[in-house]
């Protein structure tokens, strides 16, 4: 584990509230309430179509919903992500123009690439390389990482995990947890596994509810259907 | 200082994916409209026309990128760019680009 510094951030609290969303004549999402700190990683599961990440997209504000509520530190922020150092949101699809240089993409979102990938050192060769010249778990490696050390409150990441090698998955858990000191983190992702042990809360959403799980979260998510049992 | 140079940075990263559609369009009014008319002498004051032309495309261009690439916007986004102010840089950039093209043609033609 790293050291934690000694000027910590401020704590922030992230909240959303009265997200309901509908499609057709089914209701996605009603009366959603989630909260958020920096120092927390916040785990969000659910079945396929469950609306994971219209809930996700909602809170970074790129989904306009009427009556919706983000706040932070009980200040309304919508959308949230025209706040400066606020948040960022990794999207299911992928992130860069494949045109873009790794280098360049970083620098654009003020990361240092260099600290950003210190622990996947096979990723350095690959700096001046265009996003779309990556095969497809590495470019989600680096945009999960990208967005990881970048300077925000928080950072919602939909399936960081999703097509990355079981070896960096298991890297990649642990520099999340080593950076949950400066920052609040939102993950959605079907590896359970890997997300429930690094995750300090964990909600499920189900059947257009969303359920904070206390307790045995895996005897939880079975009877909700989630898990197999 | 640093905040306008991303800003500026990403619209010319977002203008570089669909120059190809707009350039084209200025170089065809350009050579179709402005051109002829260089050449028969009655070039003078058709220009602020030509870019009020150039400009009503946009929104054409804006319809068909939303439908083609419907998550072009993440990145942008992250950077704290809304697709309003991406699109009016974009506009902006290239409305100049037009009116220095056209400039430079009635400067070497006429």
């Amino acid at each position: 584990m790293s050291q934690i510094p000694d000027n910590l951030p401020e704590k922030q609290v992230l909240e959303a509230d009265g997200i309901r969303i509908v499609f057709g004549e089914r209701q996605v999402l009603g009366s959603i309430y989630m909260q958020v700190q920096t120092g927390q990683i916040v785990g969000l599961l659910g079945r396929n179509g469950s609306g994971k990440s219209v809930l996700l997209q909602t809170i970074f504000g790129s989904r306009a919903v009427a009556d919706a509520s983000v706040r932070v530190n009980g200040r309304r922020v919508v959308p949230a992500f025209r706040e400066r150092g606020l948040l960022n949101y990794l999207p299911q699809e992928p992130l860069l123009p494949p045109s873009l240089s790794l280098a360049r993409a970083a620098r654009l979102l003020g990361v240092d690439i260099e600290e950003a990938t210190a622990c996947f050192p096979e990723l350095r060769p690959q700096f001046d390389k265009r996003i779309g010249e990556l095969s497809g778990g590495s470019a989600r490696l680096v945009q999960t990482l990208l967005l990881l050390h970048a300077d925000t409150a928080f950072s919602l990441f939909d399936e960081p995990f999703s097509g990355v090698m079981p070896v960096h998955v298991e890297t990649l858990a642990e520099e999340m947890q080593r950076l949950r000191h400066r920052k609040g983190l939102l993950i959605t992702d079907h590896r359970y596994a890997e997300v429930l042990p690094i995750c300090d809360v964990v909600y499920l959403l189900h059947q257009g509810r969303l359920l904070r799980l206390n307790g045995d979260v895996r005897e939880q998510l079975r009877d909700y259907g989630y898990l197999a049992s | 200082m640093m905040i306008l140079l991303t800003r500026f940075r990403a619209v010319l990263l977002f203008y570089r994916s669909i120059a190809p559609f707009m350039l084209g369009i200025s170089g065809l009014i350009l050579a179709a409209v402005l051109l002829p008319a260089i050449y028969e002498g009655r070039a003078k004051g058709i220009v602020p026309a030509l870019l009020l032309a150039k400009l009503a495309t946009a929104p054409v261009m804006w319809l068909l990128s939303e439908r083609l690439r419907p998550d072009q916007y993440w990145f942008y986004f992250n950077l704290n760019i809304s697709r309003r102010q991406l699109w009016s840089g974009v506009v902006a950039l290239d409305g100049l680009l037009f009116l220095g093209s056209a400039w430079l043609m009635r400067a070497a033609l006429s």
